[in-house]
């Protein structure tokens, strides 16, 4: 998406004890900033730093951070996924569909929980599809990323509102809200999956030579392809599991709210995946996996914060979004500083 | 000969490719319903593309200069309605010019502050104008308002129906097209001149070509980002204002879901999203050919809800025409042509 300079080789001493930890400017960056704001809102509310505000966070962070890792692969190999969220709303509404038209309805009460799970498969099916799609328009016929997933976020929101004839599906049975209700040991279901996932894209892009060809193309495609790096292949790989994450988003916003709708989150939820990979450095062939969880973490503490600093002011959400663009701009200017150092231009 | 060259060049062009889709996209409207062919069908589909036209003509330059930016639409509505909500404090009663002169000035200025970021801390400008998009419509819902407004000052009033030409239509009566076209054909006359015809415009396609050769050819990046990031305020300014009275109520989140859309149509148009190309008949076109998808299909008779369906799949083709046409052309050896392209 844009040109950076080429990193200088780090000096000797710099590869000290933050290196060994993966631990660099812009993750050290995101944590100083995460806990000077979970500072600031303990300090500043009371209710803030409670077990209960803090369980309700973590039910409801996951959604947006799953997003963001399929947002962020997709960067990462210069390109972009603006039907992220349209193929999450398509996977939830389709399995919607199948749980309250296919399931006969005198069913044995022990065999609904095969077809609940049956559903989850097929959701994360529709997401495989989707980005089949994508994959085939971007890496095979050569589609600019940001055309052709405009393109298919509206075929694919036009699956599910016809599907749908614009209603909102509800009427699950009862099994379909454990995994956005329960907890493990204390630790919400979706957030125990969010941080599987998000080791699961660390160790898929950082441990595996798939991971490591995704970089490739995202500096130089030009280069990749000379290094005999099949470009498409690696392409449609890329959009496929971009496309089974937004999937698994489905799945959580379905057990969570108990219905799926054509229109979730589609306003906003797709700059948001994209604002949180900014925020993380992302950018074609560099970025880490740490960073994105850690931004989506800084958005939801903000997000509270706000909301509950702000209780009865009318329209808190929206100061939390001005405040969101400011802090942004105040990170690239600090983050300048800090490689400003570094670099000669 | 020379003749010859030169039509095989505009048959080749991708803007001619466009045309064709819109041509071949009018004329399957068309004989589903032949009420597409008349001069109201005409009149609506330029009044609707107006606002999109002057959008688009004010990010061309930022695309051919290598960028993407979004912010422009959070200029757009926070521009337009904060001076709305000014003037009506302030018991304004006068025409639309004030409204245009104060919006404009305040876009320029948001424009600028894009640009200062930019090149100061040498920031991406896609990062930029995602921290500006949330700023501005955060900062336009919270401080100035969050609630459409209705009440226009008398003397704007009767700017809605201001045509330039009139056409009597069988069905709907007398039709008019809005005397907005010439703000809209004016300012993309502007944006061609500025593009084609001085150093300034020459600058933004060598930056999105080579942005290290330009610096050594001597161009000022910084200067051209500062005029190409204050005149994309200003457009979107006008853009915002003109859709308010076009539709006759002020609202705090126009545009808000539209960003993409128009730079769609600029990619469409035939403007490479890595910067360098892109001309204003390409992007007259691809404006024209999203509008007349999104008004023709309540033509067709296709049930209201499978209608964004048709859209995605006309979009899929659409995009993919153009990519199939480069990627046949590499295959045949013709690297010259995907290289000129």
């Amino acid at each position: 998406m844009t040109k950076q300079p080429i990193p200088k080789f780090p000096k000797a001493q710099q590869i000290s004890f933050l290196k060994k930890l993966h631990v660099d400017g812009q993750t050290l960056l995101l944590s100083v900033v995460f806990i000077v704001l979970l500072l600031f809102f303990s300090v500043a509310v009371q209710k803030f730093f409670t077990p209960r505000s803090i369980t309700s966070m973590a039910f409801q962070l996951p959604e947006l951070g799953i997003l963001s890792l399929a947002m962020m692969i997709t960067i990462l190999c210069g390109g972009i996924n603006l039907s992220v969220n349209a193929t999450s709303n398509l996977a939830a509404v389709v399995a919607g569909l199948f749980l309250t038209r296919m399931v006969p309805t005198n069913l044995d009460p022990g065999l609904m929980g095969f077809y609940v799970i049956l559903a989850f498969v097929i959701a994360i099916l529709i997401g495989f599809l989707c980005g089949i799609l994508n994959g085939i328009m971007v890496g095979y016929i050569g589609v600019p990323p940001i055309l052709a997933t405009l393109a298919t976020f509206t075929f694919f929101t036009g699956i599910s509102t016809g599907l749908t004839k614009g209603v909102t599906v509800t009427g699950f049975p009862e099994s379909v809200s454990i995994i956005g209700s329960k907890t493990i040991a204390g630790v919400p279901i979706p957030f125990v999956i969010f941080v599987l996932l998000t080791v699961l894209t660390y160790i898929i892009l950082n441990h595996t030579p798939f991971g490591f060809k995704t970089r490739m193309i995202g500096t130089n495609p030009i280069a990749a392809e000379f290094s005999a790096v099949d470009n498409r292949k690696v392409l449609l790989g890329v959009y496929v599991l971009s496309g089974i994450l937004s999937s698994v988003t489905g799945i959580l916003v379905m057990s969570r709210t108990m219905s799926a709708a054509y229109e979730y989150g589609t306003t906003t939820y797709v700059l948001l995946t994209i604002l949180i990979s900014v925020l993380a450095g992302v950018i074609p062939g560099f970025g880490k996996v740490i960073d994105i969880f850690i931004a989506v973490l800084i958005l939801q503490v903000l997000s509270t914060g706000f909301h509950m600093l702000l209780t009865g002011i009318r329209g808190s959400s929206f100061f939390r979004d001005f405040a969101w663009g400011v802090l942004l701009i105040l990170i690239f200017i600090v983050n300048y500083f800090v490689r400003g150092r570094s670099r000669t231009d | 000969m020379l003749d010859k060259i030169r039509y095989k060049r505009l048959f080749r062009s991708n803007e001619f490719v466009i045309f064709l889709i819109l041509l071949g996209l009018s004329l399957t409207i068309g004989i589903i319903n032949p009420a597409f062919f008349t001069v109201s069908t005409l009149f609506d589909t330029l009044r609707s593309s107006i606002v999109f036209l002057i959008l688009a003509y004010g990010l061309l330059p930022i695309v051919i200069a290598g960028g993407i930016d979004i912010s422009f639409v959070a200029i757009a509505a926070t521009t337009s309605y904060a001076t709305h909500m000014f003037l009506l404090n302030q018991g304004y009663e006068g025409g639309v010019f004030l409204y245009y002169l104060i919006a404009g000035v305040a876009g320029i200025f948001a424009g600028l502050l894009n640009a200062f970021l930019v090149t100061r801390f040498k920031l991406p400008i896609f990062d930029v104008s995602l921290a500006m998009f949330t700023m501005w419509y955060g900062f336009n819902l919270f401080f100035v308002g969050a609630t459409a407004n209705f009440s226009l000052p008398k003397g704007t009033v009767g700017f809605y129906n201001i045509f330039i030409l009139t056409a009597q239509d069988p069905n709907v009566g007398e039709t008019g097209l809005h005397v907005s076209v010439l703000l809209a054909l004016g300012l993309g006359l502007f944006v061609w001149w500025f593009l084609k015809y001085t150093t300034l415009g020459r600058g933004v396609y060598a930056i999105g070509g080579n942005r290290e050769v330009a610096i050594r050819s001597g161009f000022s990046i910084q200067s051209i980002f500062f005029v190409i990031f204050g005149m994309m305020g200003l457009f979107s300014a006008i853009a915002g204002v003109t859709q308010a009275f076009l539709s006759r109520y002020f609202n705090p989140v126009i545009f808000i879901t539209q960003p993409l859309d128009v730079l769609a149509a600029i990619i469409l148009g035939g403007a490479a999203i890595t910067g360098g190309s892109g001309s204003i008949v390409g992007t007259t076109l691809g404006v024209l050919v999203i509008q007349v998808i999104n008004r023709a299909l309540i033509l067709t008779g296709i049930p209201v809800e499978w209608q964004r369906f048709v859209v995605g799949v006309i979009l899929i083709l659409f995009t993919s025409i153009p990519a199939l046409r480069k990627l046949r052309a590499k295959r045949m050896g013709h690297s010259n042509l995907v290289q000129s392209e």
